[in-house]
């Protein structure tokens, strides 16, 4: 990765559908190594700017750096420093998931077999092991998502984008994710999440934005969203509360977004 | 009433009208009615001069031509009777038991059995809107050719409608109760089961009716017992010999005769609808109950055959490599894939037991070589149709079937282009395979005389392959459901449609510009030809030809490519 770019810069990106603003024009530069949380109310634009990172939908406007990288001018060299983690873990339900892996293995043309012995090594930290051979229909929901996460960090990208990863897991399934999430920071990799599980945001990401209708209304770390909402001592529950009712009394389309 | 429950449904087609442009509209509209004429027209003309059989004389030739005419039409009720039974068996699995807003419908205070009539009314319009669309043209060439009075042409569609509704009623009586025997997540079982049922009724079918007996009155011991054969319907009772008995009176401009003959008919459904109704009411809620357990482990017993398919890919590109694989598990996997198979498998069949039974060998010697070579030119088209039948249910679904996991290979740095580069491949393969043996055979059984025929027939099938390939994937793509989950749901959607129009444009346009090359290479084979204008004509055609059949096959792809980028995922 090119340790001089930022791992992902967002440069006036907005979205339109039709008359409809979904995410109005936003700058934002994630640094490597940074855990980064984007909350915000459901319909806020989360998944949609998690897409438009992706390169899965196209932006109306602005342009999206991966490591350096243009994912519309360039989206092979984009995407494959990117690990893209769904909100809902919609599979190929007729594979294995070692098929599956295989699969994703081509997508992302891994040399050799290499991918074989980390896509073991992944089943068994995600205690996936002993379904390895089993179709992915017969899973349960939370076992999907634990795939797809395998699936994400097969290629061991620099850049992990998940969408709500912890919804369907169980406790000891979510304790492990923060793990490997924790984990994968401390070796410099970049994590954007999107959660609505808010202690799970201030356990984890070293910096947050929230979004309301469309426009990042606050972002800094901890300290720097409590000074923002005028209550030193609140948990992130609280500070989020504060900030989405105001952004929403206020107007969204009233409140100038924030640029960083 | 289940007609509310009906109203997500109604409101899904709308929108999906609503988001085509008018332009598109108007353009598939007069597209599908152009052929709906042609069909209607160059029918109506074989019927009248078949109704008249000219070469027979006088008096006996509209006597046999009008009953010939009759057991044609019988015919095609029977055909369309069975088809539908079958589809109707497969949509019921997933419009009663498959689809996930049933769950949603199941929780509500909503009865059972009226959940059931809805579902039933959404299957009876999937698995039959399409065959009754382009069966209709068809039985108005009748209506025409019998010179049915204009209030017949009123009356007629409202028979059609019942006629579709018999086996509609037999595909959801059959499907309820293969699922109050079978536990649904044993499908494998199901489906072979419906399989075997399936070539058995073809089999069954084709030996009750032998076709061959109507073309050559020597069967029989006289022209007298060739007529009292005739006379007597294939099957004496049963849905299409009534629909055929009420259809030909109504055509004759008897109503009340024609109404009496819809009877047994009406009374049919009414005894049918009970029973279903029945059967809804005690067992529908068990049976779907039932079809929530846990799913079976289904890798099938067909694991040698995907291993030995996927070898060859191993020295492919890594993403051609593993797309292959993907496509051919899955197919594998898939538990209707026995039906699929079983029903392409009936069409060729079809295909094949027709060429043996006709009667090439008692033309007389001096036509026979020019009717066989011509027959040769007219056989690229129902080579095309089938090829266009079989990229309908396999290739046309092929994006679809992609489903919500569509976004992994979205955001993976596989691009659009190659996506469906490999696709394009990987199907073009055994089309062109298919459509090449099926040329070969059919070539060798009319003994082709004409060298020039004999290439111009391996040309056709190649581009019609090609450009059948292009549409189905083009097509499938522009049309995709992501949220369908079978693919007989996908190929019988107005995508579907559109695609079949596209091939049967695409062939007539092919037979159009082979026209002028065919007259004067073939026809006028014994003058040779000498002067420059006829040469840049033949040359001109040919060139032609290949513009049309690169546009054909590469703009669908293009309008695909801009579609996978536009895509946005639910």
């Amino acid at each position: 990765m090119n340790q001089t770019e930022p791992a992902i810069s967002l440069a006036g990106i907005g979205k339109h559908y039709g008359h409809f603003e979904a995410l109005k024009p936003t700058t934002l530069d994630i640094q490597p190594g940074e855990f980064f949380g984007f909350l915000g109310p459901n319909g806020a634009g989360k998944t949609t700017m998690i897409r438009i990172i992706t390169g899965i939908i196209r932006a109306t406007c602005g342009t999206v750096r991966i490591s350096g990288h243009d994912i519309s001018k360039d989206p092979d060299a984009a995407k494959r420093r990117l690990g893209y983690i769904p909100d809902r873990p919609y599979l190929y339900e007729k594979l294995t998931p070692f098929e599956y892996f295989g699969f994703v293995a081509g997508l992302y043309t891994l040399p050799g077999d290499g991918w074989k012995r980390r896509g073991e090594e992944l089943l068994k930290r995600f205690f996936l092991w002993e379904w390895r051979n089993e179709l992915i229909e017969s899973f349960s929901h939370g076992m999907k998502q634990k795939t797809a996460m395998c699936a994400a960090f097969l290629h061991d990208p620099d850049i992990i984008v998940v969408d709500e990863p912890m919804v369907g897991l169980d406790p000891k399934s979510v304790k492990l994710v923060k793990d490997v999430f924790r984990e994968m920071v401390a070796q410099g990799k970049t994590i954007f999440l999107t959660t609505h599980t808010l202690s799970v945001a201030q356990d984890l990401c070293s910096r947050i934005g929230i979004i309301n209708r469309g426009s990042v209304i606050a972002l800094g770390t901890m300290e720097a969203l409590r000074t923002q909402s005028g209550s030193d001592q609140a948990d992130l529950e609280s500070v989020f509360l504060k900030l989405t009712e105001e952004a929403s009394e206020e107007g969204a389309g009233e409140r100038p977004a924030i640029q960083v | 009433m289940s007609s509310s429950l009906l109203y997500p449904n109604w409101r899904a087609l709308v929108r999906s009208v609503e988001k085509r442009s008018p332009r598109f509209l108007a353009l598939v509209t007069s597209g599908g009615l152009l052929t709906a004429f042609i069909v209607y027209y160059s029918l109506y003309r074989f019927l009248e001069y078949v109704g008249r059989a000219p070469m027979l004389g006088a008096v006996v030739g509209p006597m046999i031509g009008g009953l010939l005419v009759s057991k044609l039409l019988e015919m095609l009720y029977l055909a369309l009777f069975i088809m539908i039974v079958f589809s109707s068996v497969i949509a019921s699995f997933s419009a009663f038991y498959l689809d996930d807003e049933i769950r949603l419908l199941m929780a509500s205070p909503v009865p059972a059995a009226r959940i059931f009539w809805s579902r039933f009314a959404q299957m009876v319009v999937e698995s039959s809107w399409m065959a009754a669309a382009f069966f209709l043209p068809v039985f108005l060439a009748f209506a025409t050719a019998a010179d049915a009075p204009t209030w017949a042409y009123l009356i007629y569609p409202l028979y059609i409608a019942l006629f579709l509704l018999t086996p509609n009623l037999f595909g959801a009586l059959l499907a309820l109760s293969l699922a109050t025997v079978f536990p649904i997540r044993q499908m494998r079982k199901v489906f072979q089961f419906l399989s075997v049922l399936v070539l058995a009724s073809m089999v069954f079918f084709f030996r009750y009716m032998e076709p061959e007996k109507l073309l050559n009155p020597s069967y029989f011991g006289s022209v007298s017992n060739y007529i009292l054969n005739l006379q007597n319907p294939m099957t004496k009772i049963g849905p299409s010999a009534w629909i055929t008995s009420a259809t030909q009176m109504l055509f004759h401009g008897d109503p009340l005769l024609s109404l009496g003959k819809m009877l047994p008919l009406l009374g049919f459904l009414g005894a049918g609808f009970a029973l279903l109704h029945l059967l809804a009411r005690g067992y529908y809620r068990n049976s779907w109950q039932a079809s929530l357990e846990a799913v079976e482990n289904q890798v099938l017993g067909l694991e040698w055959l995907r291993r030995l398919l996927i070898r060859p890919f191993r020295l492919a590109s890594p993403e051609f490599r593993v797309i292959a694989e993907k496509e051919i598990t899955v197919f594998f996997r898939d538990p209707a894939v026995f039906s699929q198979i079983f029903m392409m498998a009936a069409i060729l069949f079809v295909y094949g037991y027709n060429l043996t039974i006709l009667p090439l060998k008692e033309l007389p010697s001096l036509y026979s070589g020019e009717i066989n070579d011509t027959m040769v030119y007219f056989n690229g088209p129902f080579i095309g149709f089938i090829l266009a039948a079989i990229a309908m249910r396999f290739v046309y679904p092929s994006i679809s079937m992609e489903g919500r996991a569509f976004w992994a290979v979205k955001s993976s740095p596989v691009p659009a282009n190659r996506l469906l580069q490999v696709k394009f491949i990987l199907y073009l393969v055994p089309m062109l395979l298919l459509g090449l043996v099926m040329c070969g055979i059919s070539n060798s059984i009319f003994s082709v005389t004409s060298s020039y025929l004999f290439w111009i027939s391996f040309l056709n099938v190649t581009l019609m392959s090609v450009v059948i390939t292009g549409l189905a994937i083009g097509l499938g793509t522009v049309f995709a459901r992501f949220d369908a989950d079978n693919p007989l749901k996908i190929s019988g959607s107005f995508g579907g449609f559109v695609f079949m129009i596209s091939c049967a444009a695409y062939v007539l346009n092919l037979l159009l510009l082979e026209a002028y090359p065919m007259f004067r290479l073939y026809f006028y084979r014994y003058y040779p030809v000498t002067s420059h204008g006829s040469w840049i004509l033949i040359v001109l055609s040919f060139v032609l030809l290949t513009m049309c059949s690169i546009v054909w096959t590469v703009a669908p792809l293009i309008r695909a490519r801009d579609t996978i980028e536009r895509y946005e995922p639910d």
